[in-house]
């Protein structure tokens, strides 16, 4: 009798021991789970030390609520993945540039990433009027075309508003003595696009693409199409149009595109990119947080370097 | 080959029998030619191509007579009499630097706006934009952009909406509205500027217009075709 209870006392602890246990296992996921929702952060992107991480974003200059979710989305971002500058595509302002504009449409949208010490390069774009560039934010040095230096990649602002011939040549100049790992451009017309609104800027493209080529750049980031556009590699150059910071035109990218490698016209976004090396990592995020595009790019030099083996 | 010819087997030597009856020589022969004069019409038609393209590029490296080449000096003079004197105005103001702030951009241009006004006070049409290089230009973008070009040309430049932009010498361009992009091939072909003015449409109507104080310096009617 002793015995049988005994082993009733045992059987009835350890079954309580385990129903805790069981419990408090549950309790600590549904928190986890809760913790996850709340920050809704997936990130593809590697996060290597000492990488190049920036953010991309275009047309945003509007000052409306979507355009702050957009910004709330990208600093939520920046928590788990830390990147130190953004790259403004122009169109930075919409309608009037008074102090007060730059206030709604600028300052106090991005004020979560400006206090957090990111850094903003931006290039013009069609809305925009060109004293701009004496912005202190927009860090243009009171310059319409500028480059700068990340790591071991260089960037090219354009002010493909007015590519008149002193550009193309300060372009050619610059672009000739540059040794850098990695060559990016950004400005606002798109040399490639499957907009039904605006659609490839052919003009703009027989100028500058052939510098491209013959110095190597390996990505061309542009703005001008409300939507997210990854277009095919052409002649090697990986073009990317990020111009829904702000503004949307739903639908706007032609179905079956020959250019087309991926798009995404339903919601606005931006987009995250992590240089690692010869590797160039990006994320595009839709204004609610969700991931429409991600992948890796390999720098022309390392390709040409391994189809020369 | 008179032995090749009168091997024993037979069916070969039919062969060459065959290959060598009239009926088939005939045949042949007008394949051949068929195929010769096939060949020639192609051979036309690429050399007629290359004559072509040829012609489109030798039009499009239009030469500048004397005449427009002076007409060009002058209007280039004009353009740098206007920096000048917008240059006298900037040196008396705060100097912008990267530090500015949006008050800071605001005020300056508003000062600068004002000294040139005065500075070019009386300023009117065609002070810049004489009659002279205004017809220049339109026969420049007649003559270069052609067909599908200047269908494209078109579709940029009135691309941008720029209604209710007024045409007034000495006033700025409104910064609510859209700056019109200008076609980097048209670009290159336009006289020159100094860094401080740029061409700038307004529908098919072409611009002078100060980089930094938003100035229209002069204007020209229809430059576009």
């Amino acid at each position: 009798m002793k015995r049988i209870v005994l082993i009733l006392t045992i059987a009835v602890f350890a079954f309580s021991n385990f129903i805790d246990k069981a419990f408090s296992q549950k309790q600590s996921s549904n928190n986890s789970k809760q913790n996850s929702s709340v920050n809704s952060v997936t990130l593809t992107l590697p996060r290597k030390d000492s990488s190049v991480r920036f953010a991309v974003v275009g047309d945003t200059g509007t000052g409306t609520d979507k355009q702050q979710q957009v910004a709330d989305i990208m600093v939520r971002y920046k928590e788990a993945f830390p990147y130190e500058f953004v790259l403004l595509l122009g169109d930075n302002l919409y309608g009037g540039e008074k102090s007060t504009d730059y206030l709604k449409k600028f300052e106090n949208i991005y004020r979560g990433l400006l206090d957090n010490k990111v850094k903003f390069y931006a290039t013009l774009g069609n809305h925009d009027e060109p004293h701009q560039r004496f912005y202190d934010h927009f860090n243009m040095n009171g310059k319409e075309y500028y480059n700068f230096k990340k790591g071991n990649v260089s960037f090219y602002s354009l002010n493909s508003n007015y590519m008149d011939k002193r550009q193309v040549k300060w372009l050619e100049d610059t672009l000739s003595t540059d040794t850098s790992e990695w060559k990016i451009s950004f400005f606002h017309h798109p040399p490639y696009s499957s907009g039904r609104k605006h659609g490839s800027d052919t003009q703009l493209r027989e100028i500058i693409e052939p510098i491209f080529l013959k110095y190597g750049v390996d990505v061309v980031f542009t703005g001008h199409e409300h939507f997210y556009e990854r277009i095919k590699p052409q002649k090697g150059i990986y073009y990317f149009i990020s111009g829904a910071g702000g503004k949307l035109r739903k639908g706007d990218v032609k179905d079956k595109s020959a250019l087309t490698a991926m798009a995404y016209d339903q919601d606005m976004s931006f987009m995250l990119i992590e240089i690692v090396d010869n590797q160039m990592h990006y994320q595009v995020i839709s204004r609610t947080g969700k991931t429409v595009d991600s992948g890796v790019i390999v720098s022309a030099r390392k390709r040409s370097a391994s189809v020369s083996r | 080959m008179r032995d090749f010819l009168c091997t024993n087997d037979d069916r070969f030597l039919g062969g060459i029998i065959l290959a060598r009856s009239p009926y088939v020589m005939k045949h042949s022969v007008i394949k051949r030619t068929v195929f010769v004069f096939r060949v020639a019409i192609l051979l036309c038609l690429i050399i007629l191509s290359v004559s072509v393209i040829a012609q489109e590029k030798k039009d499009s490296q239009i030469e500048i007579s004397a005449k427009d080449k002076e007409t060009i000096k002058i209007f280039q003079n004009h353009t740098k009499e206007y920096v000048k004197a917008r240059e006298e105005v900037r040196k008396k103001l705060p100097k912008l630097s990267k530090e500015s702030t949006p008050e800071q951009i605001k005020a300056h241009d508003a000062a600068f706006e004002d000294g040139v006004r005065k500075a070019r006070a009386g300023a009117k049409p065609g002070d810049v934009f004489s009659r002279d290089i205004a017809n220049y230009i339109r026969t420049l973008i007649k003559a270069e952009f052609k067909g599908k070009y200047r269908a494209e040309l078109r579709e940029t430049v009135l691309e941008a909406d720029t209604k209710g932009v007024s045409l007034r010498v000495n006033y700025p361009y409104p910064e609510t509205k859209e700056l019109t992009q200008i076609p980097p091939t048209l670009l290159l072909k336009l006289p020159q500027l100094p860094k401080e003015v740029k061409y700038r449409f307004v529908g098919r109507h072409l611009l002078l217009v100060d980089t930094d104080n938003g100035l229209i310096v002069d204007y020209m009617l229809n430059a576009l075709p």
